[in-house]
């Protein structure tokens, strides 16, 4: 036992396989994607990997003109993760938007099969309204997976509202090197309708892509954006 | 090194461990003020260059 725990691969290496294939899709590079492809249905982790991605699991499914069709496993990945990761009566606002966005990104791209999907859970929003903003920063940028066309069409409707202090956050995040932050936080900006013209959004995610791309979790909201949103260079 | 995906892995410790992923704490920032580091550096100077203190002379001519 010892010896197959020592060789174990640690989940965030699995994520981050799991992020440069959707990566790599998004850019229309390499083979068709399926997520069953990326990710072994018998992995311990695949699950994981997947609730952690949540929505972006899915996003190459969401671009237009796929050349190839839904693969046929993925409906099953999708389950797995959905019923081993719910979120609890604890769990953390970002946890249920994430969930929610799994669901929502699923009924969306994948078919229904014999079962259908799962309702998407009531997720809480008011602290869009009334969080400050470097704290909101913080917040958006962990569910940057929900900013692909059509999901939580809501909370996009909310954070309209907020874009100049998502844009302090982003320029906050630049800042302080935490290229996580201002990827997730550049790619809700290219999604919303008034980013501030003198924020430099396209030359800051060209520089975010430039300085923390060795990130794939980075390297991926920064070709979301620049897939979906046309921003970005 | 051989990575083996199929290990056994603690349930419960990667539901935590998927939580702690999904929203990790900001990490702490070190911030330098440049108004701040302005003033030490201006007040640095100034001690440098200010004369040194007058002090009774001692020596009898």
């Amino acid at each position: 036992m010892a010896e197959q725990t020592q060789g174990a691969v640690p989940l965030s290496a699995v994520i981050a396989d799991a992020a440069t294939g959707v990566a790599l899709a998004l850019r229309g590079e390499g083979d068709p994607y399926a997520l069953s492809g990326i990710l072994r249905q018998s992995d311990a982790l695949t699950s994981a990997a997947v609730r952690v991605l949540g929505a972006d699991a899915l996003a190459p499914y969401a671009v237009e003109h796929r050349a190839a069709p839904v693969g046929a496993d993925d409906e099953a990945v999708v389950r797995q993760a959905l019923a081993a990761y719910p979120p609890g009566a604890d769990a953390s606002q970002v946890s249920v938007w994430s969930y929610r966005g799994l669901i929502e990104a699923s009924h969306a791209f994948l078919p229904a099969g014999a079962q259908p999907w799962p309702a998407p859970p009531e997720a809480e929003a008011a602290w869009v309204a009334g969080d400050p903003w470097p704290k909101l920063s913080h917040r958006v940028s962990q569910v940057a997976a929900l900013a692909l066309p059509g999901l939580a069409p809501g909370l996009a409707e909310q954070l309209a509202a907020r874009t100049d202090d998502l844009a302090r956050g982003f320029v906050r995040a630049v800042r302080r090197r935490d290229w996580l932050q201002a990827a997730g936080l550049g790619r809700w900006l290219a999604r919303l309708p008034d980013a501030p013209s003198t924020l430099g959004l396209d030359s800051g995610l060209a520089f975010i892509r430039q300085m923390g791309g060795a990130d794939p979790r980075v390297a991926l909201h920064v070709v979301a954006a620049q897939r979906f949103y046309g921003r970005g260079w | 090194m051989v990575t083996d995906r199929t290990a056994p892995v603690e349930t419960a410790a990667l539901a935590a461990e998927v939580e702690g992923l999904l929203e990790p704490a900001e990490a702490d920032g070190v911030f330098r003020d440049t108004r701040e580091c302005g003033g030490a550096l201006l007040l640095a100077a100034l001690l440098l260059i200010s004369p040194p203190t007058p002090r009774p002379k001692t020596d009898v001519r």
